[in-house]
């Protein structure tokens, strides 16, 4: 959109809205503002499909404002997939540390393509654990 | 509120078909107002005319009954992820509410608030009176602007790009040299990124403090991306203001006043309105 002129005079009545006014701009008004009735119908306007569509107009511009260094609203993850990506992966990172501190502190085997913790571990001395062991290590 | 009888008129030759009711937003109503005259053209596609529901002597819903089976959940979940339909029905939906506003005091309902008819819908909404009540209080003689700061993506200065050549191409062949070069090209592009970052930032403050001496309330909206404002320019800053019918002209004064200081400047402020209150409805503003 472009700058609005502003005419000298204001209108003297209630307003009418801009006549051009940006589809942005009407969605952001019409999808998340008014007062919240619950309906017979119920949709939800953060469905997901429809928030795709919301996520294409808006959330561009944290990638772009962190390349113009600006980033003060990234931290809202609702705006950055990225940051909700992150967020997750360390989700799951803990939970993988955590998996492996209740199994003994031994990574189970087959998979951890990571950081194997060193074997020789307080303790467990020669004993194996019985399966999934073997000659892979 | 008025427990008469349903005032819903049957639109004629309608009566095979079953229908529900959208509620576009409540009005304030005086009795023999016509808040919605000349507005037989608006509303959704194939549907009824729009028409008000009474919920008390000083309220009204503005309805419409609408097709039901293009308003389920399902045809709605599938209409509203479709970008022209939804953009149909967006329209559609601010029309209604832009026209109802001509006549007084409008509280709009978020898109798609739907009941199965003209009873169950007076009998939610009635349970909302005061919610109602308190936004049209709040918005009454008041109108929203929207502005929004814009940083624009200049090239950088040709001199620094000239320097940046002349680092590497003229200066100095030994490593430590061209070490110290590029170590200075990035100190030199992160003090840049940074005076960018922080001259947007207060921009944005200045104008969000200025308009604020005028409005009887703001909101900051999410920032658009570049697909609305385009590769050359980066919102910054995307806000919603409050302002007194009476005060609309002071708004433009203190913003113009703004964008003379900032001429010269990459920073751009656009203004659009008056639009009716959407974003000062809830009651969270501050």
């Amino acid at each position: 959109m472009t700058q609005l002129d502003y005419a000298g005079s204001v209108p003297a009545s209630y307003p009418s809205g801009p006549t051009t006014a940006n589809l942005a701009d009407i969605l952001e008004r019409v999808l998340d503002k008014g007062i919240v009735i619950a309906g017979d119908i119920k949709i939800d306007l953060l469905d997901i499909e429809l928030l795709t569509i919301r996520l294409r107009l808006f959330v561009s511009s944290v990638e772009t404002a962190k390349r113009a260094g600006i980033d003060w609203w990234e931290t809202d993850p609702a705006l950055s997939s990225r940051a909700a990506e992150s967020a997750l992966a360390e989700e799951n990172r803990q939970l993988r540390d955590r998996l492996a501190a209740l199994e003994g502190g031994e990574p189970s085997g087959s998979d951890d393509g990571g950081r194997r913790s060193p074997k020789a571990r307080s303790g467990t001395g020669g004993r194996r654990r019985r399966d999934g062991d073997g000659e892979g290590s | 509120m008025t427990g008469g009888r349903s005032p819903e008129p049957t639109p004629a030759g309608n009566d095979a078909s079953v229908t529900s009711l959208c509620v576009f937003a409540v009005c304030a109503v005086a009795p023999g107002d016509q808040p919605i005259a000349g507005t037989e053209a608006l509303g959704h596609a194939e549907s009824g005319p729009l028409t008000l529901l009474p919920l008390d002597a000083e309220m009204a819903a503005l309805v419409q009954e609408v097709p039901a089976e293009r308003f389920t959940e399902e045809a709605l979940r599938e209409h509203l992820a479709d970008p022209a339909a939804l953009e149909a029905y967006a329209r559609a939906h601010h029309a209604v509410v832009t026209a109802a506003s001509a006549a007084g005091p409008v509280v709009p309902l978020p898109l798609a608030t739907l009941f199965a008819d003209h009873d169950r819908a007076r009998e939610v909404l009635s349970e909302n009176l005061p919610r109602f009540r308190e936004a049209l209080d709040r918005v009454r003689g008041r109108a929203e602007w929207a502005v929004k700061v814009h940083l624009r993506r200049d090239d950088p200065p040709p001199d620094q790009a000239a320097s940046d050549r002349g680092a590497s191409a003229a200066g100095t062949p030994s490593a430590a040299g061209a070490g110290r070069a590029y170590l200075s090209r990035v100190r030199g592009r992160e003090k840049d990124r940074i005076s960018r970052r922080d001259a947007a930032t207060a921009a944005a403050q200045r104008v969000h403090e200025a308009a604020n001496t005028v409005a009887a309330g703001s909101v900051r909206l999410r920032p658009h991306g570049q697909e609305i404002t385009g590769k050359d320019r980066l919102q910054v800053m995307n806000a919603a203001y409050l302002v007194d019918e009476a005060r609309s002209a002071e708004l433009s004064t203190v913003l113009a006043a703004l964008r003379t200081d900032l001429a010269g400047s990459a920073i751009e402020i656009d203004v659009s309105g008056p639009w009716v209150p959407y974003s000062f409805t809830a009651g969270e503003e501050s």
